[in-house]
């Protein structure tokens, strides 16, 4: 059995590139279904929570889970090791250098965003995946939005995806080989639409900071969302 | 000779007397400077005055001086192939400077082209990549009759404008990671794009890419740095193609 072409896939460039940037395009997909699911929040607490309970209850859940890690360590890897190999191999030592406008905020900056999501992440899991959920998750996922503290580092770990993702969409299809002069514009466009998406994240959690829903309430009106 | 017109500049250039021995920069004081003068003339006067001093000439390679052949390549005040677009170095010209301007010169410094000898750097990676597959192994004989192949005349532009690509490394000098991907990427297009390059397009881009990774390259991650400083306007759309057809070839070809 010849598997050649599986190891190219981790011993060369582009191989690495290209697991890198599909492993990229499936996180920014499951971001996307993140927020959506976020988005729930705005229903009520019955509706989450039973949306949670629904997630939880599917046995298929669990696969989803351990697929989900093996996409995100495949990309942290692929990562990694392309950004090793840039750091040996960049030119060094020019007295003066200047940028031909062809980098960007987002474009050099992918290592930074990419350590502060990762310890974002690990922020995230340790205040909602690995707690007593006795309270409800609506309630522990509210609560936590209205800690400033909480807050400001949600923030920032999404303004940090929204920077990566500004880069990393659009770069993923080049890397993928996906340039042409009818889908390349709009690729791009789309690229940055999800980015600025993912301050959506960010959107919510001030909603709650700010306490909009409980003075919404007090004032009798109700979040109606639209059937 | 004097005119008023002439002007004098410093010149800080990198001087390194071999590959292996430290290099540092050292200014020269550069009179009767022309604005008619191109900036490589600018340096053979330098290196007159220098040889009159008995002293060692910056080495520095041309050889068009034309813009089309790819050999000369330093980057200036900062700028790989100095501050004009889409230009090699030696159609820079001495009017874009001003008098008592001091001009940084340095070579390029990408770890795959180590340095020779002042501004001189060894580019025989880019041989050896193209040497692994950047050619066709027929034999093409005599020019056929233009017609009997036909090609579309979008993809014989695009093929044109990937072929321009003069070798030069500026891609390389100027990207980030010093990635060589643009050169990669532009020989792998211009073959494949034409039904002579057919024949051995998966053994190309497989061979091309893996004789790249082996000269100690880094890896494009899509800035375009390269392609905003390519004399030859060479497209980055050249490096997805390349992509394309690594990873297709790897799929679906038989190696």
């Amino acid at each position: 059995m010849d598997i050649t072409f599986v190891k190219r896939l981790i011993t060369t460039s582009i191989g690495r590139k290209a697991v890198m940037a599909v492993s990229g395009l499936l996180l920014g997909g499951f971001m996307l279904v993140h927020l959506a699911e976020n988005l729930l929040l705005f229903k009520g607490e019955a509706s989450y929570n039973a949306w949670v309970d629904l997630l939880l209850s599917n046995p298929v859940t669990p696969l989803l889970e351990v697929g989900l890690l093996g996409v995100f360590i495949a990309h942290i890897i692929t990562g990694a090791w392309v950004r090793l190999e840039d750091f040996l191999n960049a030119p060094r030592g020019y007295e003066a250098r200047k940028w031909q406008g062809g980098r960007t905020i987002g474009s050099a900056t992918m290592l930074y965003t990419a350590a502060g999501i990762l310890a974002y992440l690990a922020y995230h899991l340790l205040t909602f995946r690995f707690v007593d959920h006795s309270m409800g998750f609506y309630q522990m996922v509210t609560s936590a939005f209205r800690s400033p503290v909480f807050v400001t580092i949600y923030i920032a770990g999404s303004l940090a995806l929204a920077l990566h993702l500004s880069h990393g969409m659009q770069s993923a299809f080049q890397t993928l080989g996906v340039n042409h002069p009818k889908y390349t514009p709009l690729i791009k466009a789309g690229g940055l639409l999800v980015a600025v998406t993912m301050t959506g994240f960010a959107l919510i959690s001030l909603y709650y900071l700010a306490g909009i829903d409980l003075k919404a309430a007090e004032a009798g009106y109700q979040v109606v969302v639209i059937q | 000779m004097n005119s008023s017109k002439h002007f004098s500049v410093i010149v800080r250039v990198w001087r390194q007397a071999g590959p292996v021995e430290p290099g540092k920069m050292v200014s020269y004081k550069v009179a009767n400077v022309s604005p008619d003068m191109s900036f490589l003339e600018m340096l053979d006067i330098l290196n007159d005055s220098l040889l009159k001093k008995n002293e060692a000439p910056v080495a520095f390679e041309s050889d068009c001086r034309e813009g089309i052949c790819g050999t000369c390549g330093l980057v200036v005040n900062g700028d790989v192939h100095g501050p004009d677009e889409h230009s090699t170095v030696c159609q820079l010209h001495m009017r874009r400077f001003r008098d008592g301007d001091v001009i940084t010169v340095e070579p390029w410094r990408v770890k795959a082209f180590p340095v020779l000898k002042d501004l001189v750097v060894d580019r025989s990676a880019l041989d050896r990549m193209m040497a692994a597959g950047g050619f066709i192994s027929v034999n093409t004989g005599a020019a056929p009759e233009a017609n009997s192949i036909p090609v579309e005349k979008d993809k014989a532009e695009e093929a044109m404008d990937a072929a321009a690509c003069i070798g030069c490394g500026a891609c390389v000098a100027s990207c980030p990671n010093g990635a060589a991907m643009l050169f990669t990427g532009a020989k792998i297009s211009q073959l494949a794009l034409l039904p002579q390059g057919g024949p051995e397009r998966a053994a190309r881009a497989l061979s091309m890419v893996a004789a790249m990774d082996k000269e100690g390259f880094g890896n494009c991650t899509n800035e375009y740095e390269c392609e905003a400083v390519c004399p030859k306007q060479v497209k980055v759309a050249n490096i997805a193609r390349m992509n394309r057809e690594f990873l297709l070839a790897n799929l679906f070809s038989k190696r």
